[in-house]
């Protein structure tokens, strides 16, 4: 088998929630069966941040950080670029080492098993850990049952040598099934035929065919298994050699939608949540394939899979950009990309400077030294952690956004825009810095309140995203 | 160095004049200017002008001081722009000040322009904010109101004002400028309109912030060596300050005040030889209400944490102790950048002068003017004496 094993899990889904008799109530129907509500990414969030989130997650269960991340991979069908690496971007956001192997699967929703079984077979790794994430926020059209079933969500697994759950047995299993589900090149929403038993059997027939081929017994706990609805998990029961029963213990898709590639990862999280100690993974991949992962051990989890905030219908299409306006035409203030991607330490990992004159915090650290006014050669790197306290709090209403935050606002309404003082490494230095303070529900942003950072996108200009930290309230991080 | 004195001094109408353009505006504004030298002033006889401005809607970005010049007639002389944000004319006045002191100049114009109203929508949101710090403050979504509102939200929680003193700005603003006829918003508004405005950064609503402008404005500077052949009554620049400060406020160490005011408004003072106290009147840069209450207390007017208390005993209205923005401020009379720290010393000759109509200040001695960039990453601060026969 492998050497490898699980040493935790993490998984994140977005706050948002919008309840499908909501869509019901705008459609006069709601076509994805078994999904009684389901998350919604802000408009500043994407496969990549989501990812970030249930990858610190992870890393947090596993009592590890970015810094031991020797091998990661990223499963997605919903890449936020079609074509651009994001594994380096999502390495400085985690501060994996540069020399960390990467790897993005994306395709079908069985890429982030497809991610996981590669990893598999590439450690150990000695001390190190490798991180397989699964992301994903698919789209479909609002009026198709794929688009009532879109929802969000994100999970990581750590790997290394030996972690409390091992690797029973696994296999994979593909035979051509085209036409169940699939995007054309250049579109964002997700369709497929609609073509009942066909697709019935493209999903039974290759996720039977993996679980044939796995030699151990099952005797699971639990069954994470694609989830697209409700419903189609549970007509696999005969052909994957599990109850109902096994199923819903580890079902997230009737609160969080359909999650893609993200699913077996949500469930597999939400299974060891509920203390599985033997838990089968079924992805399915529509093309078709399928991977069947058998794990025993009880593996630490992390999750925020909870939601707080509830959308109306209006609320949940202007999230999705469906009514929403772009950035306007213009001129004036510009930040070129090579000036971004200079400051992207600082954006991604807050990466600060101790001045050698007179030890004092600057961020970013450049130019002349904020408390001793010397141009020093180089400044000591320091990494702030992140948490820190609002020293000055304004909210942008409605209209008043600069351009570049014009769509953000379009989707998302007012954002509260902050002067944070960020806790120095020593605890007592802080240095501050602006950022906008992510609210939900009914949370209002004072002076005086302890906030934290998350990574979300902060615009996007001549399409290219501009991701950094925000912060959000202690607490909120859920 | 020798003495510098303003001979004149003028502004268009501030508003929305969409049939001038930056170049006739500024010829309309130095025409006033020249019309106001009582023994009147040759176009000749002008050695250099500096001219502050943005260059809102880009426009003539390069070369913008003599094209401007040279549609007013000023062919041939030493021209050129000066940007420092909303104090770009401010900092004009200083420059031909400068000129003047040196020698290298006699007569100095020092003008402002600006046209803000007639872009689109979209490029208007552009041009806005492009004076705050754009790497990091700009582009975490703050704009200029919101930076102020950051400044308001950390003074109103750590000391005694409230929001309704910032409302209380706007209608003194406002009733000082119902009465001039160049005001862009010149009509009165009562506390219950400024404090019920809808809130566009809070805690700052739209009454707690200035319009945008167009608009133009001059300033003559002479020499002690020629004064005399301009006028009998010649108004003294009697202090000059300027400084700097970080443009990005989380850079700063305090956010409730603005350094680079504090030590502009002490180099005046004490160039001038005066103390606060000595101050008759002020025109104070009010592009947000709070910006007001930050400078009663970073100009000397009352000690931190008091400007409240100035509003409340009305100390700063037009027949206060100390009238504050009797032309309106850039509340009422408008705010076209670069146009409004020579239009604050236009409006403090005229009060000098004895000729500011309806909002004229009794028998007036020193006047002060303050112009700010950005969110303070620039500000200049001048004394004008009107020289009292001895």
């Amino acid at each position: 088998m492998t050497d490898v094993s699980i040493a935790a899990v993490g998984a994140y889904a977005p706050r948002l929630r919008i309840d499908a008799d909501e869509i019901a109530d705008a459609w006069g129907q709601f076509q994805a069966s078994g999904i009684e509500r389901k998350a919604v990414p802000e408009a500043d969030e994407d496969a990549l941040t989501m990812a970030v989130e249930a990858a610190e997650r992870a890393l947090a269960a596993a009592g590890r950080d970015g810094s031991a991340v020797t091998h990661l991979a990223l499963g997605t069908t919903t890449p936020p670029m079609a074509e651009e690496d994001l594994t380096a971007r999502l390495a400085s956001m985690l501060g994996a080492p540069e020399d960390v192997t990467t790897r993005t699967v994306t395709g079908s929703t069985r890429a982030s098993a497809q991610a996981l079984d590669a990893a598999l077979d590439a450690g150990p790794w000695g001390d190190e850990v490798a991180l397989v994430i699964a992301s994903d926020c698919p789209r479909g059209e609002p009026d198709s049952e794929r688009g009532h079933a879109a929802g969000a969500g994100a999970a990581a697994f750590v790997l290394e040598a030996d972690g409390p759950g091992t690797i029973v047995d696994r296999a994979s299993h593909v035979e051509p099934y085209p036409g169940t589900r699939f995007r054309t090149t250049g579109d964002d929403e997700t369709t497929g035929l609609g073509v009942t038993q066909y697709d019935r059997d493209a999903f039974t027939t290759t996720l039977g065919g993996a679980t044939s081929d796995l030699e151990e017994p099952l005797d699971v706990d639990a069954a994470a298994v694609q989830s697209p609805d409700g419903k189609l998990p549970y007509r696999a029961t005969d052909a994957l050699g599990v109850s109902v029963t096994e199923i819903s213990a580890a079902e997230t898709v009737s609160t969080l939608g359909d999650t893609g590639a993200a699913s077996v990862f949500l469930s597999a999280a939400t299974a060891f949540e509920e203390g599985a100690e033997r838990l089968l993974i079924a992805a399915y991949g529509s093309g078709a394939g399928a991977n069947a992962l058998l794990i025993d051990g009880a593996v630490p989890v992390a999750t925020s899979l909870e939601g707080d905030t509830d959308l109306s219908y209006a609320e949940y299409l202007r999230r999705r950009g469906e009514i929403t306006s772009d950035e306007p035409e213009g001129g004036g203030a510009y930040v070129s990309v090579p000036s971004w991607q200079r400051t992207i330490s600082q954006r991604h990992r807050l990466v600060a400077g101790r001045c050698p004159n007179c030890n004092g915090l600057n961020f970013p650290p450049d130019g002349a030294c904020y408390d001793c006014n010397e141009v020093p050669d180089e400044y000591e790197t320091v990494e702030l952690s992140g948490t820190g306290t609002v020293e000055a709090v304004t909210q942008i209403e409605q209209g008043g956004a600069p351009p570049e935050f014009v769509e953000q606002q379009s989707k998302s309404g007012a954002f509260v825009s902050a002067v944070v003082a960020f806790d120095g490494p020593d605890g007592e230095q802080t240095v501050s810095a602006p950022t906008q303070v992510l609210i939900g529900g009914d949370e209002v942003v004072d002076v005086g309140d302890d906030v934290e950072t998350t990574i979300r996108r902060i615009y996007t200009q001549e399409d290219v995203i501009r991701y950094g930290f925000k912060a959000q309230l202690t607490g909120a991080k859920r | 160095m020798r003495d510098a004195y303003v001979i004149g001094a003028g502004q268009t109408p501030f508003g929305t004049m969409p049939d001038e353009s930056y170049r006739s505006l500024f010829s309309a504004a130095l025409e006033t200017a020249v019309d106001s030298v009582p023994y009147g002033l040759e176009r000749d006889d002008i050695d250099e002008a500096v001219i502050g401005s943005l260059g809102v809607g880009g426009r003539q970005l390069g070369l913008s001081g003599p094209a401007a010049t040279e549609h007013a007639g000023l062919h041939g002389i030493p021209s050129s722009r000066i940007e420092n944000a909303c104090a770009a004319s401010g900092y004009s006045v200083r420059q031909a000040v400068q000129a003047v002191k040196s020698g290298m100049a006699d007569v100095a114009l020092a003008g402002g322009v600006e046209i803000m109203t007639d872009m689109s929508s979209d490029v208007t949101k552009y041009w806005l904010g492009v004076s705050g710090e754009t790497e990091w403050e700009r582009l975490t979504g703050t704009t200029f109101a919101g930076v102020y509102a950051q400044m308001a939200s950390t003074y109103l929680d750590q000391y005694e004002a409230t929001q309704e003193h910032l409302s209380m700005v706007a209608v003194k603003n406002h009733e000082n400028g119902a009465k001039n006829p160049k005001a862009h918003l010149g009509f009165e508004c009562s506390l219950d309109d400024a404090v019920g405005a809808p809130t566009v950064a809070d805690p700052l609503n739209l009454y707690h912030c200035c319009p945008t402008s167009d608009g133009a404005a001059a300033v003559l500077i002479a020499s002690e060596d020629v004064v005399d052949e301009y006028t009998d009554d010649p108004i003294r620049v009697a202090g000059v300050g300027a400084a700097s400060e970080r443009v990005g406020l989380f850079q700063r160490d305090d956010y409730t005040g603005i350094a680079s005011s504090k030590k502009a408004g002490e180099q005046a003072y004490d160039e001038a030889g005066i103390t606060p106290d000595d101050v008759d009147f002020a025109e104070i840069h009010d592009c947000f209400a709070i910006a007001e209450l930050l400078a009663y207390e970073d100009l000397g007017f009352c000690e931190r944490g008091e400007a409240h208390q100035l509003l409340e005993d009305g100390v700063t209205e037009l027949d206060g102790e100390l009238p504050v923005n009797a032309s309106g401020g850039l509340k009422s009379k408008g705010h076209p950048i670069g146009a409004t720290g020579a239009g604050q010393v236009a409006e403090a000759f005229k009060q000098l002068s004895g000729k500011a109509g309806d909002r004229q200040i009794d028998d007036p001695q020193y006047g002060l003017t303050h112009n700010v960039g950005g969110s303070g990453g620039a500000a200049v601060v001048h004394v004008l004496e009107r020289e009292v026969a001895q």
